[in-house]
Order: C-alpha cells, then sequence, then structure tokens
C-alpha cells in the first residue's frame, strides 16, 4: 500500500494560519478501474449479453410455471429420499463436527506454542475447506458405491472443514486464565483443556455446528446428482424425464423441511448464545 | 434572542414534560441547564430548534415563530442553530472531515450533494473547524478509531463548520470521563467567548455547569425553579432544584 | 443456618431433566440417521481405488496445468473467475432492493415477512435446477452459470444486507435532521455511508463461496471449470482431475487471502 502513496503522493491542504495537513490519496479510484476492468472482461469471457436475457428471459419461466402446480400425489415417493437426506446430513454433520476437535485444537496458537506445527494445521484445514464438496461426493461414490454412504462422507468431509477454522478462531479468543491455572496445579493439557477451554468454547461450537446442519441439508440435495443418494437422484431423474410438476413437489417438500429445521435450529442456537 | 412565552409540552401519553416555561436568553450568553433526570431539560433544549414540537405558548428566536416554520424554512432555520449530542452521532465508518463536511450538505446544489463533490474552500473551512477544536491532524482518519472526547469535538467542528449563531447541547460531556469532560467544556467556553455564539447546554455535573456557565436554569419537574448568575448558585438552590418529590411531601 | 444451606440446595436449578430429554432426542435421530444409511455399495477393492485416486491426484498433469489455450486450465480458471464475479455483481445488485424489502425496521411487517419468504424459497432450489432453467434461456455455457450463480447469491447477500440495515445506527439521522438536512440528504449522508462498507464486504465474502461452488455448474454444462472436473473424474483421468483440483485449490486459497485483507480493512479501516 505504500507503492501506492509513494505512485500517488498524498495531497496537501494549508490553512490560512499556515498550518499544513496531508490526505492520502483514496483507493477509491484505483477499486473503480479494477470492477470496470473485471467487468468487462467478465462480461467478453461469459458472453453476457443484456439483449438475449430480456428476450428470451420469459423461457426461464415456463419450467417454473410447469412445476406449478405440483403433482401432489408423487409426493408418497418423496417421504424415503427426503428422510435419506436428512440423515445424511445429520449423520455428516455430526461425524465430521467431532472429527475436527482435536485438529482445531492442534491448529489454535494459544494451546500450541510450535508456529510450525499450528501453520501445517491451517493450510491442512484451508485446502480440505478448498476442495469442492460435489469433488468430494464424487470420489466417496467410486469408494463407497452410489448411495447414502458417499454422501454422509462428503458432507462430513465439507462439516469438518468448516466447522475446523471456526472452531481454531473461538478457541483463540478465549480467556487462557483458567487454562493456565489448569496447567499450574499439574493437570495434562488435554485435560485443562477439556475443563477451561471447552465450557467456553461449547455453546458458539454448538451454534455453529446446527447452523452447519441447516446449510447441509440445503447442501445434501444437490449430492445426489453425483449418485451419493438423497433428493438428488429423484431431483436429477425427474428433471431428465421433464416431470416438471413433480419436480415442484420434491422442491416444495424441501422447501418446507428446511423451513422447519431452520426454525427448531434458529431457537436451540438463541438459547445457546 | 431566544424567547419562551408561557410555553407548555405535553406527550401523547398524557407526561407533562414543560409547564410554563417563560425564559429569555440573549445573543452570546453562556446557559446551563440543570436539574434531575427526567426533569425536562433535554426537552427544553429540544423545542428550540423543533426537534420537539410544543403544546402550548410561543418560541421565538430572533423573532421568528418557531412552531409556525414548516418543511423548507423549517430546514433554513435549523442551519443557524447547531446541536451536540451526548452520543455524538457521527458516522463512524468514514473519516472525521467527511462528517464536519456533512454541515455543508444543506446548501449544496443537488447534483453536488448526490454525488458528495466539495469545493476547496469548503474543505478548507472543514479543516478550519477542525483546528479551532485541536484535531486538524485527525482529519482524515476514521471516525471510530478516535476516542470519545475526540469523538464530540469532531461534532463540535461539524457544527462550528454550519456557522450557527446558537449552539444547543443535550449533555455533552455525559459519556466521557472527566477529563475528557473538562476539555470538551473547555472548546464551548473558547467558541462562546471568541465567536460570540450562544451557548445552551443541559448538564448532570453541577460542578462543571458552575465553573463554566454565566447564567444557570435549574428546572424541576418541568418548571423552572431557579434563574439567575452562576456565582450565586448556592447550597439552598440546589436543594430546590434536587430535592426529590418524596421529601418534599415527607 | 443448615436450613437455609439445604433450601438452597432444594431449589437448585433442575435443567437436567431437559438436558437428558434434548440428549436422548439426539442420541433416537442419531441412531435412525446411522440405520438408514447403506453400506451395501462399499466394494472389497474400495480401499485400493482411493490409493489410485489420490495417486492421481498428486501426480497432475503438467501438459494441462500449463497449458495456455482454452482447453487449458489456466482459461478454465479465468472463465470460471469471470462467472463468480459478475454472478457475485449481479446478485449484489438483486439483492439490494429485496433487502430494503425485507427489512423489518423499514417495511410493515407482513411485506418484511414476505420478503423473507421468498428469499428463503430462492435459497432452496439446488444450484443445478436454476442451471437447467437458464440453460433455457441462454444455451448451454458461461452466460448461463453466470446467471445461475447470480440467483444462488441473491439468497445470502440479501440475508446479510438484511442484518446490516436492520443494524443501522439511526442517531446520526438525528444529528443531520438538526443541522437542517432534507429525507435524501439523510439517506445518502447518513444511510449510505454506514451501509456502503458492509455491502461491498458481503460481496467480497460472497465471490469467496461462488468461487468455490462453481464446480456445480459443471455438472448442467452451465460453462467453467467443473465440467472438465467432473469429465475427468467420471472417466477415470486421475491425472487431470489432479491438475485442475491443483489450479482450483491454488486460485481459491489465492482469493480467499486477498478477500480476507480487503474485508478487514473495510471492517476497521
Amino acid at each position: 500500500m505504500n507503492l501506492y502513496d509513494r505512485l500517488f503522493p498524498p495531497k496537501t491542504f494549508q490553512l490560512e494560519n499556515g498550518k499544513t495537513v496531508k490526505q492520502r490519496r483514496s483507493r477509491m479510484p484505483l477499486a473503480v478501474l479494477f470492477l470496470v476492468i473485471m467487468t468487462y472482461l467478465s462480461v467478453k469471457v461469459t458472453g453476457f449479453d443484456m439483449k438475449i436475457l430480456i428476450s428470451r428471459i420469459n423461457q426461464f419461466f415456463v419450467i417454473l410455471a410447469q412445476m406449478f402446480p405440483p403433482d401432489w400425489t408423487y409426493m408418497s415417493q418423496v417421504w424415503e429420499p427426503l428422510f435419506a437426506t436428512i440423515q445424511m446430513s445429520l449423520l455428516g454433520s455430526v461425524i465430521g463436527s467431532v472429527l475436527v476437535v482435536p485438529f482445531a485444537m492442534l491448529a489454535s496458537t494459544n494451546v500450541i506454542p510450535n508456529k510450525a506445527a499450528v501453520g501445517v494445521m491451517r493450510l491442512f484445514l484451508s485446502i480440505v475447506r478448498t476442495l469442492p464438496t460435489l469433488v468430494t461426493a464424487l470420489i466417496a461414490t467410486y469408494i463407497f458405491g452410489l448411495g447414502t454412504l458417499a454422501g454422509t462422507t462428503a458432507i462430513a468431509v465439507f462439516t469438518f472443514a468448516y466447522i475446523g477454522k471456526i472452531l481454531y478462531e473461538e478457541i483463540e479468543t478465549v480467556d487462557m486464565g483458567g487454562f493456565e491455572a489448569m496447567e499450574a496445579m499439574g493437570a495434562t493439557k488435554t485435560r485443562a483443556f477439556i475443563s477451561a477451554i471447552i465450557p467456553q468454547v461449547l455453546p458458539s461450537y454448538l451454534s455453529n455446528c446446527l447452523f452447519c446442519f441447516e446449510g447441509n441439508v440445503r447442501y445434501a440435495s444437490i449430492l445426489g446428482y453425483v449418485g451419493a443418494g438423497g433428493l438428488g437422484l429423484i431431483l436429477n431423474e425427474k428433471i431428465g424425464w421433464r416431470e416438471y410438476s413433480s419436480v415442484g413437489m420434491i422442491l416444495i417438500a424441501l422447501f418446507v423441511t428446511v423451513f422447519f429445521i431452520e426454525t427448531i435450529s434458529r431457537a436451540a442456537r438463541k438459547r445457546l448464545v | 434572542m431566544i424567547q419562551f412565552e408561557h410555553v407548555y409540552k405535553k406527550y401523547p401519553n398524557g407526561f407533562e414534560a414543560l409547564k410554563d416555561i417563560n425564559l429569555t436568553i440573549q445573543q452570546g450568553e453562556f446557559v446551563a441547564i440543570i436539574g434531575l433526570s427526567g426533569a425536562g431539560k433535554s426537552t427544553l433544549i429540544r423545542t428550540i430548534n423543533r426537534m420537539h414540537d410544543i403544546s402550548g405558548g410561543r418560541i421565538t428566536v430572533d423573532g421568528t415563530e418557531v412552531m409556525s416554520l414548516q418543511g423548507k424554512e423549517l430546514r433554513r432555520f435549523r442551519r443557524k442553530i447547531g446541536m451536540i449530542f451526548q452520543s455524538f452521532n457521527l458516522i463512524t465508518r468514514t473519516t472525521v472531515i467527511k462528517n464536519v463536511l456533512t454541515a455543508f450538505v444543506p446548501e449544496l446544489p443537488g447534483w453536488r450533494a448526490a454525488l458528495g463533490i466539495f469545493k476547496k474552500e469548503e474543505k478548507l473551512s472543514a479543516l478550519e473547524a477542525l483546528d479551532k477544536v485541536g484535531i486538524l491532524e485527525k482529519a482524515f482518519v476514521r471516525a471510530d478509531q478516535l476516542s470519545g472526547g475526540q469523538q464530540q469535538r469532531v461534532a463540535l467542528a461539524r457544527t462550528l463548520a454550519q456557522n450557527p449563531q446558537i449552539i444547543l447541547a443535550d449533555e455533552p460531556v455525559a459519556s466521557l470521563d472527566p477529563v475528557t469532560a473538562k476539555q470538551v467544556m473547555d472548546d464551548f467556553k473558547k467558541i462562546n467567548q471568541e465567536m460570540k455564539i450562544t451557548v445552551l447546554l443541559n448538564i448532570h455535573h453541577v460542578d462543571l455547569a458552575l465553573q463554566y456557565a454565566a447564567r444557570v436554569v435549574g428546572i424541576r419537574n418541568g418548571e423552572i425553579v431557579y434563574d439567575g448568575p452562576a456565582n450565586q448558585v448556592d447550597e439552598e438552590v440546589l436543594n430546590l432544584i434536587y430535592r426529590s418529590d418524596k421529601e418534599e411531601t415527607a | 443456618m443448615k436450613e437455609r444451606i439445604e433450601k438452597a440446595y432444594e431449589s437448585r436449578p433442575r435443567r437436567w431433566i431437559f438436558e437428558a430429554a434434548i440428549a436422548a432426542v439426539v442420541l433416537l435421530l442419531l441412531i435412525w440417521s446411522g440405520a438408514g444409511v447403506e453400506t451395501s455399495g462399499t466394494t472389497q477393492n474400495g480401499g485400493r481405488i482411493a490409493l489410485n485416486i489420490l495417486s492421481g491426484i498428486f501426480h497432475p498433469d503438467t501438459d494441462l496445468l500449463f497449458n495456455l489455450t482454452t482447453e487449458g486450465v489456466p482459461y478454465l480458471l479465468l472463465e470460471t473467475v469471470c462467472i463468480a464475479f459478475l454472478g457475485t455483481i449481479v446478485g449484489a445488485v438483486i439483492s439490494v432492493p429485496l433487502a430494503f424489502l425485507s427489512a423489518s425496521n423499514l417495511t410493515p411487517k407482513p411485506v418484511a415477512f414476505l420478503g423473507r419468504i421468498l428469499i428463503m424459497a430462492v435459497r432452496t432450489v439446488p444450484a443445478f435446477v436454476y442451471g437447467l432453467m437458464f440453460i433455457r434461456v441462454t444455451g448451454p455455457g458461461a452466460f448461463a452459470g453466470l446467471l445461475t450463480m447470480s440467483l444462488c447469491s441473491v439468497g445470502m447477500v440479501s440475508k446479510m444486507y438484511i442484518e446490516a440495515i436492520e443494524d443501522l445506527d439511526t442517531k446520526v439521522l438525528e444529528s443531520l435532521d438538526a443541522a437542517g438536512c432534507s429525507a435524501w440528504q439523510k439517506i445518502r449522508y447518513g444511510i449510505l455511508p454506514q451501509l456502503m462498507p458492509n455491502f461491498a464486504s458481503t460481496a467480497i465474502y460472497r465471490f469467496d463461496i461462488n468461487l468455490r461452488d462453481a464446480t456445480v455448474l459443471g455438472l448442467v454444462g452451465a460453462g467453467g471449470i467443473g465440467a472438465p472436473l467432473i469429465f475427468a473424474m467420471n472417466s477415470y483421468r486421475w491425472n487431470e482431475a489432479g491438475a485442475i483440483l491443483a489450479g482450483l485449490i491454488v486460485l481459491v486459497l489465492l482469493v480467499e487471502w486477498i478477500s480476507t485483507k480487503i474485508r478487514v480493512k473495510l471492517a476497521r479501516g
């Protein structure tokens, strides 16, 4: 940033009584320039065309219109994959968020004094976090075969990465007095962690896990697309067969489920924090 | 000159905040209003620039009847009355100078106001205002990085840039520590003496009021119970102002 | 003395019944979920396949990785960035009116509630469904992808905008009012400066997420790096998948690093 100030030297204001103040040049023009260039480039690369969009946007609503009214009779076949989706997300969220605890502990600078070890652990968590869930799910289907186990694995991996980062940030902002007192009384690091840090972190940890679970229910519905079980499977099938009224039914079922889970989990999170 | 004639203020819930207020304040005075919380200090100050409406009587400022003003006229009228708040009321996420420059906004032509373009003279007079309250060097810092006292000075500079004849201050030092409070009060005194601006402030700290103001107005239950020079306020007067109703009936 | 202590002991909070009930419910749900997982698909050689995949991914196809034609990883990444970038911008713009309509401190309760339901509905529909719908509009390719990204962004972005709007500090408006500002001057100088950094920060954060999620678009042929990635994986060309993943991971980490820096700057000044 100092380079910017050297390229564009600060502007000086002189008051009547001779005093001067310097104003650093605003970064705004640079940001605007960057935005304009990126937008131009993106329009070129993606082939964005307002004319096509305006003239053909009605096509978007063609499918939407075919979804309503939904085919209510199809609901009887939705229950099973819907439950499978919830099961996948619940189990995956729990496995991921429990497994990550020791890793997050090792990635916190206030628990582990060794900077290199912390750095390696964080890089590992970051890389896991960049893995697209779809890719994890696809790989999981090759290993565990088609079905909900693959989906559960993919969700566990995603939860692991998501909760990991939040958890080590949470642990780092904890008040360390209790931990030090426990260590001074002769407790091991693990024992001190359990009785001094966990009670402080637990409410927000549980709250974040619930939040992640909410998102996972939504996400789990995509995984079926690569054969990892749940709603995505029938969604893909019905779209393929152009049975849009069934698609509408599936989406409504998903919406209601997500609404309920979000309402319950939001109420629970309010009690936690 | 600010003039209250038989002013009443009744809130919609029936609470009578001001009862038969008669008060005349000459240009250039430094007046402190003291009293218990809820006595009507804040209401009294806010009726002058019509942040609150009154329900009876007349308030005139330099001959203009405040309650007769509407829309554009009211906004023009408010230009010559600066106002300072307990909580500073700055836009904390922008720089100090931008906060001060908002003082000019009502007078800008529409397109300049929309784009936020200010002329060099305007920027310079904003800087001068900041210099008067001694925080020129903070001009291009974001307001949320300043201490409470510095933020109140930014608010003061914003008001000065407005070039007012009157400054109303609603508990200006209530959220500041004692030392900073004194510094801000010094600023008020300087502004009052050097620029002949009327300063009317309500304040919790009696000692600060007596030390800085020339005239003190004591309010109890919406009525003026004392109005006179600060150096004549004694134990008896303070009792009159701060004695609670309970003791009265006992 | 003793009585008082006993009394205090008697009146201790009996949270445990409630907590035990919650624990029991959670445990039952877990058992139910565990029972529902199909393990029958797991084959004996799952472990061997996993090793194959890993060795492929760790020996990325460097020809593909540094190929500068439109087939190569660099161009695919550029296309993905462009889809995510424009998708974020369009989504962020659409979110502004939606958020103002759904902020409970500005609009009447029923309107705000309807707005929220709409936002939730938009968020619930999986990305590939949108992808398929937009392909009807634009034909397959990056254009459809960018429209899908926009719509997917709207859900989260407008939710965060609403929070920013509901957190507005209205005291500033009081002081602008006292200085004689008109209604729209109060919006321009009291509200916009508060919202702008927040909105910008949200958009940058969403750009991060869009870049991560861009692979989903490949599923339906809506452009970006997803399609070649899924294609390579489906045909067991793990070296190619490794090359694409390596590029994607480096790009995402880089963008995340930069965007975190900018967002910290926006928050602290």
